[in-house]
């Protein structure tokens, strides 16, 4: 094994070599495939690659970067690969969870049976800036409110895949999936062992069936019209946005582009206006309605919310999904999944503790230095501190953050996930990696056979974040090989 | 169709031609003044900054920054929103905003003559080289829009568009002539004014189909004959409004009256005073002058478009 000669693993797991460098069996194909190659070889495609994507336009806009506001997204060739018994565990444990907080989202909204019962202390709920009281009362078709969800996984030095994150508001990264095949399929098609590695390519006909299930009751399938809400050329997933309403053959509008006219949407067309049944909307609940929402927000439209309310418009994913896929209420999924459903949760939590608690604040504020310290809100990887890399002073100010507004913050131990080799430009080197897979739920849930794989930009990150310059893999879901 | 795609698509037709058409025109501006005056490079700039009606946006940018290169300025100026390169920037802005309505293979054809436009060298080879890479880009662009992108309305805007913005050019081309040296009345017929010409001809790209249509020795009056009114010449003032025509009622088959009616007239109008023109007529009464309306009236179709069908207030949702 040329290619990989030298290749030392640091900490954690690695998701292709043992620790004494045995190929893991997933990776067994693949490695056979690959070896042969030299550097020269590597980097030669490797260039195909990155031209491919840079081409194709596959860029994403980086807030607060001056110079170019577009970047590719680095791509690497080498695939996470997940055997068929593991993804069969994996998808299991998804759908269990979507199902667990599509049933919390209904009861918050409606009984409140959760609070009542003493599942979730209701201040975590009915005090969080997410929750939409415009909303309560009301229940979305099918009682779907995360229609399309991307939960975060890592995996631990046991091996054991965990749950790090929920994100259930807009989540993105799915046209990276089915990009990242695309281009692995142009530039490396003999690395693939055929007939094995299942497709992604699916995605797009499953969403436009989810949303076209979802319509409000009086239309039919037929006659239901389904467009993507963006905020704009702008927004830094807009190449996503763009991606999607290609693949599905809808329309991609700005709110500019929609009316409303007596609880009804309408799109404005050079033959005037045509009514539009599904929004599936790329754009958060804060700038939606600027009629219930920020007044201010050009991105909206104003009126949807009552036309929402009214049953003539499907909003996907729904209003006030934002409680649910909150770092603090994470803590209490598990619980949430046991009260739903009866069953313990297949894909288990990373210990977390949080400002919210007491008992928490104060182990957080003692530990502060073992541990990772995030904002309760937002994403994209703003604002986190992690403790045993930081200086004294980043400490220091965290620590005061942390009690000035102990609510605002979550922690959790640093959590040693695993590497996949990543090619640095000269050898391959561990690089840590997440797994973002895609949750469709309309009448079922259908989980995409994969999802993106995000490696962190250097050996000692653990932050996969594009903007904080992380990249991305393409995702391999093997199948059974058949009996021979 | 989207009113806002449906603009999105008339404005990348107009974007990609005139990019097109500042390529051919600094090139040979450039290349045939320099032939004649040979000292006289920075004067062909001149004419090529005049031809674009960019003399006032010139000179501002001159006040600046007194160095300032006519070159870096028609060519590679960002700042400058009419330069060849924010041309090709907007082009392509637009192109990834309306992305789902054209194909990947246009896309791609744009996107990749967006990111070869970099500032490049100011010397006449590497501007060459420049020019000839937009206008095969171009070329590509326009064939795949045709063999690659469907039948549908937004073909028909991107067509408005396109058509619109090459007569625009053509005329502007023509005035040209008018820009780089005022006739005298001597000079009419004489070697330098048919070099001129000719290199008008070569502008539009026009001087083999001048060749094959048997006009004969190349005086004004012919060259404004092809330019103008020749029907079989793919950039003629006529063939191009012809088009616009064309394109412009596929485009508003079922759109209201109320709303398509507007741009209808202009370009109606215009198509029928072309048909009724002549060639020596519009020369002796002054070509310039000629020029000038028929911009003023490009714009008017602009205008209609944008306010009665792109930028229309909703009306009443018919149920």
């Amino acid at each position: 094994m040329d290619l990989f000669s030298g290749y030392r693993i640091r900490s954690g797991r690695d998701e292709m070599f043992t620790p004494d460098l045995t190929v893991r069996p997933p990776y067994r194909d693949f490695l056979e495939r690959v070896q042969d190659w030299d550097a020269a070889t590597f980097i030669q495609r490797q260039e195909t690659a990155d031209l491919d994507t840079l081409n194709s336009g596959i860029t994403f806009t980086v807030y607060s970067d001056d110079a170019g506001t577009e970047r590719i997204f680095p791509f690497s060739l080498i695939p996470r690969i997940i055997a068929p018994d593991e993804w069969n565990r994996i998808e299991r444990g998804l759908v269990q969870r979507v199902t667990a907080l599509n049933r919390f989202l209904v009861d918050i909204y409606g009984a409140q049976d959760c609070v009542s019962d003493g599942v979730i202390p209701p201040e975590l709920v009915f005090d969080h800036p997410a929750y939409r009281l415009k909303m309560a009362g009301f229940c979305p078709p099918l009682g779907v409110y995360a229609h399309i969800a991307g939960i975060d996984l890592i995996r631990d030095s046991e091996g054991i895949f965990r749950v790090l994150e929920d994100n259930l508001r807009t989540p993105s990264g799915v046209s990276y999936v089915l990009e990242n095949r695309r281009t692995m399929l142009n530039t490396v098609p003999d690395l693939f062992p055929e007939g094995r590695v299942e497709p992604v390519d699916g995605y797009p006909e499953r969403l436009l069936e989810m949303m076209v299930s979802v319509r409000p009751a009086d239309v039919t399938p037929e006659e239901t019209r389904a467009v993507i809400l963006t905020p704009g050329a702008a927004n830094s997933a807009y190449f996503e946005h763009s991606f999607l309403a290609r693949q599905m053959g809808v329309e991609l509008v700005e709110g500019r582009d929609l009316v409303v006219h007596d609880e009804h949407v309408y799109l404005r067309a050079t033959t005037g206006l045509e009514p539009v049944h599904v929004i599936y909307r790329r754009v958060d609940d804060d700038y939606l309605d600027p009629l219930v929402f920020l007044p201010d927000s050009m991105l909206g439209v104003a009126g949807l919310v009552n036309a929402y309310r009214a049953g003539n418009v499907t909003i996907v994913n729904a209003v006030g999904t934002g409680v649910a896929d909150d770092k603090t209420t994470y803590r209490y999924v598990p619980d949430l999944i046991r009260y739903y459903l009866g069953e313990e949760a297949i894909i288990p939590n990373v210990e977390t503790y949080i400002g919210w608690r007491e008992d928490d604040l104060a182990f957080m504020l003692e530990n502060l230095g073992d541990l990772v310290l995030k904002p309760a809100e937002g994403s994209g990887g703003y604002g986190i501190v992690v403790g045993p890399q930081a200086s004294a002073d980043t400490l220091a100010t965290a620590r005061e953050r942390l009690r000035r507004e102990p609510r605002k913050w979550i922690a959790q131990p640093l959590q040693e996930f695993s590497t996949i080799p990543t090619f640095d430009g000269e050898r391959f080197e561990p690089r840590r990696a997440d797994l973002r897979p895609f949750v469709i739920t309309g009448e079922s849930s259908w989980v995409l056979p994969g999802g993106l794989t995000r490696v962190a930009a250097n050996a000692e990150s653990y932050i996969v974040n594009s903007s904080q310059g992380g990249g991305s893999k393409d995702t391999w879901v093997l199948r059974e090989q058949p009996e021979p | 169709m989207l009113s806002r795609v449906a603009e999105n698509l008339y404005w990348l037709g107009r974007y990609l031609e005139r990019a097109d058409n500042v390529a051919r025109l600094a090139d040979v501006n450039v290349q045939a003044t320099t032939e004649m005056t040979p000292a006289g490079g920075g004067h062909a700039w001149e004419a090529v900054i005049a031809t674009l009606g960019a003399t006032e946006a010139y000179e501002a940018a001159l006040g600046e920054r007194p160095n300032l290169n006519p070159v870096d300025f028609v060519i590679y100026s960002t700042a400058y929103s009419q330069s060849l390169r924010s041309t090709v920037a907007a082009a392509r802005g637009i192109a990834r905003e309306v992305r789902e309505h054209i194909s990947r293979e246009v896309f791609e054809e744009i996107n990749r003559l967006y990111l070869g436009t970099n500032r490049g060298g100011t010397d006449e080879a590497s501007l060459r080289t420049f020019y000839s890479t937009v206008k095969r880009a171009v070329a590509a662009i326009l064939g795949l829009f045709d063999n690659t992108v469907l039948m549908t309305e937004g073909r028909e805007w991107f067509h408005c568009g396109l058509f619109l913005e090459r007569a625009e050019m053509t005329s502007r081309i023509m005035d040209a002539k008018y820009f780089i040296i005022l006739p005298v009345p001597e000079d009419v017929g004489g070697p330098r004014d048919r070099y001129q010409w000719m290199a008008v001809l070569r502008s539009a790209s026009a001087l083999e189909a001048y060749r094959k249509q048997d006009y004969g020795p190349v005086t004004g009056p012919r060259v404004a004959d092809l330019l103008m009114f020749d029907a079989d010449f793919p950039r003629s003032l006529v063939y191009c409004v012809g088009e616009l025509h064309r394109h412009y009622d596929r485009a508003t088959e079922h759109t209201p009256p109320v709303r398509s009616v507007y741009a209808a007239r202009e370009i109606t109008l215009l198509e029928l005073d072309l048909r009724a023109a002549d060639a020596r007529n519009v020369i002796r009464s002054g070509l310039h002058q000629f020029f000038d309306e028929f911009q003023g009236r490009l714009g008017a179709i602009d205008n209609a478009l944008r306010t009665h069908i792109f930028q229309a207030l909703p009306e009443e949702p018919t149920r």
